[in-house]
This record gives structure tokens, C-alpha cells and sequence, in this order.
């Protein structure tokens, strides 16, 4: 440029307008909506992604493992920020003062692809993943949140925002907001989750100041492998029904609870209360010995299962991840990630084939619940819905008389005195079969939960 | 008559980002990403006010390497109708004399009615540059200003400005450069379709030194401050001592002489 091209002249910058500019609005850059949004701009759409957070995943309250087999499919992963891959995973039992745990470490979660189980910093992952959807094509717009939903007749043709000149048109909205699902609710897409179908969960990222290694020592780990602790009774989440979990990252570790929203109202159980009382366990203590808290944040988790599942299409729009309740959780398993990640896929597919031919009815977007019924995302949420009444029903049991009956059972059974070992094996049995209601007790509870790990 | 109004703008480290590299002890601002200097908010939203009641347009300029692009992009979605970047490697090791030259050139290419600055920037904060554009330019000068009222029949703007023990108002003919006192007026957030373009559409125009002609005038040779050396003050410790009456706390201060 010379110097007299430096003319005065302005652009015309004057009241740029978006509205139909883009072909879908994604409300919500977590996994969900990521994953819609990199699905479409893949296939060519124009895609416009909201998110209220400063950058996508600032807000993200998430202990734990990212599962990853359908991310690995749509992007490049190997440029993931993954903190550890697990390389354990611990079940376990505490009663006021016991630990009862089972531990797993099978050899092949040490090598690629990892059982597709990776520890992440969402505020990080999630900054990654909708850079990948940029990459792809999509626009990104931060600091901004989604209030409303614009409506031609029972059509959805565009979302309003808090920003000023903030109301946007566009052929299809996909709501991918998460658990705490107020656009979705408030255009009455869905109804408001019943206390007993919501967990609250609060976590804390801790870091070790001391020294470097504390991790690897504490966990017994080399490089990066890392560990998925699960924790379940009285010992974990007190009289609530839930549990406590422990995740080691590269540097942290992320230590939380998540129980029922009903017992944090009814039973007076606050989330801080609750998380030092696991905290302070005597077999959980020794792991966060000396640990600074760096942060401390709590959340909503949506866990009614599939009976729960919303309708997922709507006139010009979709409801994905755990807008959707997409979200297993049944004390062996915490999966909301990969079906986050499954339906914001699903969804992007079943956008992209309508609007490749022009529609935008509810019916050209059944493709998307369709697929997700065929997929492990229903097909997981079906498989346990009972468990979740079974397991209310049992509470008690589950979560008190058998952590501390085990406890006991083991103590009985490696008792160190002069009685032979017959009659400590004949106590421990007993002590178990006292809690579970004798021999019928134990078969009936065996035949009721068979299905979590058959 | 409408006004040409020039914000300058500038990229720093962002200050909660900025941590204290634990081996040498010092400021680590490398890491840090780049945000608007906080200071010029308040500059770019002083101007849109004027451009609300005078009319005219609002023009943002920053000096500073390409990547400055993001603070020319803020400060169009708030409203601005347009962005120069002015980028040269002749710009390097600039002290304020230079790069006030160069915003007050800049600035005389727009047509500056007026020229709006931050109270001064988050890391070298000397409040030098304002001044320094309306001294290159020997242009008028208001700063401190908390409250501004055009005159336009009259080429007159009016500031309040915040003095010593109250304020005083002051009026100065155009053109005139003022610095925006720091957390007057309150930016206003952008708006969706405006953030959306400024983000993805916008491109600011790129001026080099040559296009100002100021290329011998800039960059450490021509830059007359001189660092001498740095030091890092070590905190002093400090003794803390419980007292039970006023006598016991009056002696040891009458000893140390804090008390004559
Ligand atoms: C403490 C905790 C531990 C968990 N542990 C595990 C685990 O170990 N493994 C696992 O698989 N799952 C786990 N989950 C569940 C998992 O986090 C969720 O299932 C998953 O994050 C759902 O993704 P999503 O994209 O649907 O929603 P989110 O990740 O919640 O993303 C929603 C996004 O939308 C944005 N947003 C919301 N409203 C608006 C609006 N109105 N306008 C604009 N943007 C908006 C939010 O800022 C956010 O970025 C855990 C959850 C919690 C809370
Ligand atoms: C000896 C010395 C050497 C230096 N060497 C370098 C160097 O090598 N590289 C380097 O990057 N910096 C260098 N600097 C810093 C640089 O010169 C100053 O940051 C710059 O001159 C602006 O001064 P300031 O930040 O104190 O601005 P202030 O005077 O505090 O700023 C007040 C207002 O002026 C406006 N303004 C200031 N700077 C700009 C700008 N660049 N563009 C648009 N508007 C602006 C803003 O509105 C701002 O709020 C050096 C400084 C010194 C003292």
C-alpha cells in the first residue's frame, strides 16, 4: 500500500444483518453442540454457534472421564488437550468408617486407543472441540446467552439473545444448553425435571504444591495413566442417594459428590457439607492430604433415563446432549459425554439431509431420534431405566446395611486370633447374610441386579 | 457539522492472565493473552456518545503487530464504522515519543475532529501517548475527562475534568485529543449482528510507516528513553507484635522514632 491509498473513506459497516445467513443455530458450545456443529459444517452448512461462557467450556462444572469413541470419529484427535488416560477404575464401599472397594486394571486400557476413556479439563476440551467445528466452517460467538426462541406459528425460526439487536433467524435451532435446559423449557420444548430425576454434584480441582509426583505416587501411576475412583454408602454421599468420585488429571485431581437434588432439599444436606464428609473419610483422606482447592464449582445433572427423554424434534428445532437428559447414571456407570456427543452428531446428520432437501418439518428431522433409538445412547438408557427404581427401593440396603455389612464380613473373615478360620468364614457369611435377609434375601437382590453386569 | 472521531486503541497482556514466572521472579506477560487495554472501553464508548449527539463517524486505530487485529474487531462490534491497523517491523523498540508521532499522523491522515484515548494502558501505563499526539500535532489537549459535552456550532468541546479536590470544566477548540478518565462512561455491550460481522467479516485497513511517512522517524534509535537498570525490591519483613495498653505501644514507637 502507498501512501495515497490511505483515503478517508469508511466502510459500509452500517447495521450488518445475519438473519437466514446461516442455516442452523446451535444454542450451547459444550459437547453436544459442538459435535451438531461440526457434524453440519462438515457437510457444508453454514452453522452459527452460540455460547454464553467467554470461551466454550469456561463454565463447565465436569469431574471426569470423557468417553471418547464417536469424537475420535469426527475430528482430528490426536490434537486433543487430554489430561490422563484411565488406567483404573475403583469401585468403591464406605460406610461411616469402612472401605470395601473392588479395583480394575486391565492391561489393555494401557494401550491406544485407551478404552476411549480420557480425563479432561473441560475448560480446555471444550475450547479444542468447537475450535474443530471453526475449522470446519462454523462461526463462533462467545459471551452471549440464548433467552428465547422465535417463533412463526408452531414453526422455530430463530433464537433471541441478551444482546442488544439480539434476535437472529435461521431454518433450525439445536438446543444443546445442557442439564440446565432454560431455552428449552421456557419455549415449553420440555418440562421441568422432577427433584427426584436431578443429581446436584460439586466437585473441587485440587492441586498438590508441595512437590511434583504426589499423583503418580499416591495413584501408583506412570506417564499417563490415570484413574476413574468411584465411591458409593454413607461414607461418600452421607443419608443422600449418590456418590462420590475421585479423578486424577496430569497436575489435579478432581474430587466430587453428586446425589439427589430431592435429599440436598429434604435431607439438609448442603454440597459443601457433603463433599467434606467424603473428603474427610478416613480411606479418602490420606489421597487429599495437603491439597490446595483451586476450584470449586457445582451443577445439575439430569438422571430420569430414558422415561425421561423429551420429544427431540420439534418444528425447526432439536434437543440434544443433556438438554435432551441424555445422561446414565446408575452408580457403575457416569456417561453423559459420549451421548452428548452421539445425539449432537445424530442431530447434525438428520439437519444436514433436510436441509439438503430444502425442508424443515418436524418429520424430515425424525432421522435424528430414529438413529439415536438404534444407537447405544437409548439402547444404554432403556437397558437401566428399572435400575434406578430398584436401587431407590433398596436404599438402604445398598447404601448402608451392606457397605458396613462387608466391612464387617471382613473383618470377620482375616480376623487374626486363636479360632480356627471356619468359624471366621461362618461369621462373615453370616454377617452378609444378616444384612441381605438370609439366603432368599441374597438370591432375590442377585436376580435384580444380574442385568448391571450381565 | 458532523465529526471525524479517532479512538486509539491498544492490545496488553491480559492482567488476570499475567503470572509471575517462578524461576526469575518476574512478570510473565508472553503468556498472557492479548485484550484491549481496559482503560480504552471507556475512550470507545465516550466516542460513540459523541457520534450519537453530534453525528459523524467513529474511526479506532491501533499500533501494534498483526495479531492486534482482535482489539480493532472489539471495538467495531461496540459500534466503531471503522478500523486502521498500522503495523510495520520499523515500529519496534518505540517508546511513546514515536508512537504518539505515529497515532498523531495517523490521526491527521483521518481528518481527526477529535481524538479519544484511554487514561492510560494496563502495562507501561505513563499516559504519555495522549499528550504526545496532541503535542506532534500541536492540536489541543483535555484529559481526566469525565464528562464531555459537544458544541459543535462553535468547534468546541467541552470536558469535565477531574482535578485535585473537585473538577474543573475546560473548553477546547477542534481538533482536540482527550484522554478518557478510567471507568467514566460505561461501555455498552455489542450487538449480536454487529459482533457477528466485526468477528467474522470485518477487515481493518493496514497502514505500514511508509504510508505515514514517518519510516526514519521510528523504532529504537529515535526513541529517547533509556532504561537504566532494573531492580526487584525485596519485600521487607515485617515484625507483628501483640500490645496490651497504649503506653506499651507508644514506647517502642517513640523508640523507632515513628513518634517524636
Ligand atoms: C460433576 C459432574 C461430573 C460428571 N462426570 C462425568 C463423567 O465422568 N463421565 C461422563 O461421561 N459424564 C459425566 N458428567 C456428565 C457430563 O458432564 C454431561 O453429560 C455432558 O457435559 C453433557 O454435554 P452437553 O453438551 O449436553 O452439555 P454441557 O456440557 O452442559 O454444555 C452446555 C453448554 O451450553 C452453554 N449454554 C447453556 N445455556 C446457554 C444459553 N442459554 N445460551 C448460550 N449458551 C448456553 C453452556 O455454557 C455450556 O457450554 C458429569 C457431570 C457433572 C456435573
Ligand atoms: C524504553 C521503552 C522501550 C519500549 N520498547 C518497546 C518495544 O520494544 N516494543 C513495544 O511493544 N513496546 C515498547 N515500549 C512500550 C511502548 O512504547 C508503549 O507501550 C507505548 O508507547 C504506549 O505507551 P503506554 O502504554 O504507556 O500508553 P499510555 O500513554 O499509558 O496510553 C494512553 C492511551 O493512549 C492510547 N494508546 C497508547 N498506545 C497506543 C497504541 N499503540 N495504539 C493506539 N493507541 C494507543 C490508548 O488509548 C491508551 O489508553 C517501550 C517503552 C519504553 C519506555
Amino acid at each position: 500500500m502507498t501512501g495515497t491509498e490511505t483515503e478517508t473513506q469508511t466502510q459500509d459497516t452500517h447495521e450488518p444483518n445475519y438473519d437466514e445467513a446461516f442455516d442452523v443455530i446451535v444454542v450451547g458450545a459444550g459437547l453436544a453442540g459442538s459435535a451438531a456443529a461440526v457434524t453440519m459444517a462438515k457437510r457444508g452448512l453454514e452453522v452459527l454457534l452460540i455460547e454464553r461462557g467467554s470461551s466454550p467450556g469456561a463454565k463447565n462444572v465436569f469431574g471426569g472421564v470423557l468417553y471418547t469413541p464417536t469424537i475420535r470419529e469426527l475430528v482430528d484427535f490426536e490434537s486433543a488437550p487430554l489430561e490422563r488416560y484411565v488406567a483404573e477404575k475403583r469401585f468403591s464401599m464406605l460406610s461411616h468408617d469402612d472401605e470395601t472397594a473392588l479395583s480394575l486394571r486391565p492391561g489393555e486400557w494401557n494401550h491406544d486407543p485407551h478404552n476411549d476413556s480420557y480425563t479432561v479439563l473441560r475448560g480446555e476440551f471444550d475450547e479444542w472441540f468447537a475450535q474443530q467445528a471453526v475449522e470446519a466452517g462454523a462461526t463462533l460467538v462467545t459471551e452471549t446467552t440464548v433467552t428465547g426462541l422465535v417463533r412463526d406459528g408452531p414453526q422455530i425460526v430463530g433464537v433471541e439473545t441478551d444482546r442488544p439487536d439480539g434476535t437472529i433467524r435461521a431454518p433450525y435451532v439445536v438446543l444443546a444448553e445442557g442439564g440446565n435446559s432454560l431455552v428449552s423449557e421456557g419455549a415449553d420444548l420440555k418440562d421441568t425435571e422432577s427433584r427426584e430425576n436431578v443429581a446436584v454434584a460439586v466437585k473441587e480441582v485440587l492441586e498438590f504444591p508441595e512437590r511434583d509426583g504426589v499423583i503418580e505416587d499416591r495413584f501408583r501411576l506412570v506417564g499417563d495413566a490415570g484413574v476413574a475412583y468411584q465411591y458409593f454408602g454413607e461414607g461418600a454421599v452421607g443419608d443422600a442417594f449418590g456418590g462420590g468420585f475421585i479423578y486424577t488429571n496430569a497436575d489435579t485431581i478432581s474430587v466430587g459428590a453428586a446425589y439427589r437434588l430431592e435429599d440436598a432439599a429434604t435431607q439438609k444436606q448442603s454440597p459443601e457439607e457433603t463433599l467434606n464428609l467424603f473428603k474427610t473419610h478416613p480411606a479418602v483422606a490420606p489421597l487429599v492430604r495437603d491439597a490446595r482447592t483451586v476450584e470449586y464449582s457445582a451443577k445439575t445433572i439430569p438422571e430420569g433415563g430414558a422415561e425421561s427423554i423429551p420429544d427431540l424434534v420439534h418444528d425447526g428445532a432439536v434437543i440434544v446432549g443433556d438438554a435432551a437428559g441424555l445422561v446414565l447414571n446408575n452408580g457403575v456407570h457416569l456417561e453423559g459425554t459420549n451421548m452428548a456427543v452421539e445425539s449432537g452428531y445424530h442431530a447434525g446428520r438428520a439437519i444436514a439431509t433436510a436441509t439438503e432437501r430444502g425442508r424443515r418439518d418436524a418429520d424430515v428431522l425424525g432421522a435424528y431420534p430414529a438413529d439415536l433409538e438404534q444407537s447405544f445412547v437409548v439402547q444404554n438408557l432403556q437397558r437401566y431405566a428399572w435400575m434406578q427404581e430398584a436401587v431407590e427401593a433398596d436404599r438402604d440396603l445398598l447404601f448402608e446395611a451392606l457397605p458396613r455389612a462387608f466391612a464387617d464380613a471382613s473383618t470377620e473373615y482375616f480376623r487374626m486370633d486363636r479360632q480356627p478360620k471356619e468359624s471366621h468364614a461362618e461369621n462373615a457369611k453370616r454377617t452378609v447374610l444378616d444384612a441381605l435377609g438370609g439366603w432368599t434375601g441374597a438370591a432375590k437382590l442377585a436376580l435384580r441386579y444380574r442385568k448391571v453386569v450381565t | 457539522m458532523t465529526w471525524t472521531i479517532v479512538v486509539g486503541v491498544k492490545q496488553v497482556p491480559d492482567a488476570d492472565e499475567v503470572g509471575i514466572d517462578p524461576d526469575t521472579g518476574r512478570l510473565d506477560r508472553a503468556n498472557a493473552p492479548a485484550v484491549m487495554n481496559p482503560p480504552d472501553r471507556n475512550a470507545l464508548e465516550a466516542a460513540l456518545e459523541l457520534r450519537d449527539t453530534v453525528g459523524g463517524s467513529v474511526l479506532v486505530i491501533t499500533m501494534g503487530p498483526p495479531n492486534a487485529t482482535i482489539v480493532l474487531e472489539e471495538a467495531i462490534a461496540m459500534g466503531c464504522d471503522d478500523a486502521v491497523l498500522v503495523s510495520d517491523r520499523a515500529f519496534a523498540g518505540s517508546d511513546t515519543w514515536p508512537t504518539s508521532l505515529t497515532l498523531a499522523r495517523a490521526a491527521e491522515t483521518l481528518e481527526a475532529d477529535v481524538v479519544l484515548c484511554g487514561e492510560e494502558t494496563t502495562d507501561s501505563s505513563t499516559g504519555q501517548v495522549p499528550p504526545g499526539i496532541a503535542a506532534h500535532n500541536g492540536w489541543a489537549q483535555l484529559t481526566y475527562a469525565e464528562e464531555l459535552e459537544p458544541q459543535p456550532d462553535e468547534g468546541r468541546l467541552v470536558a469535565r475534568r477531574d482535578v485535585e479536590g473537585g473538577y474543573e470544566l475546560v473548553a477546547a477548540q477542534l481538533p482536540v485529543v482527550v484522554a478518557v478518565a478510567y471507568g467514566e462512561f460505561d461501555p455498552r455491550p455489542a450487538g449480536l449482528h454487529r459482533k457477528i460481522f466485526a468477528e467474522n467479516d470485518f477487515e481493518p485497513r493496514e497502514w505500514t510507516a511508509a504510508d505515514l511517512d514517518i519510516e526514519d522517524e521510528v523504532g529504537l534509535d529515535v526513541s529517547p528513553t533509556a532504561v537504566g537498570t532494573m531492580e526487584t525490591v525485596e519485600p521487607v519483613e515485617r515484625r507483628s507484635e501483640l500490645v496490651d495498653s497504649v503506653n506499651a505501644l507508644l514506647e517502642p514507637l517513640e523508640e523507632t522514632e515513628v513518634v517524636g
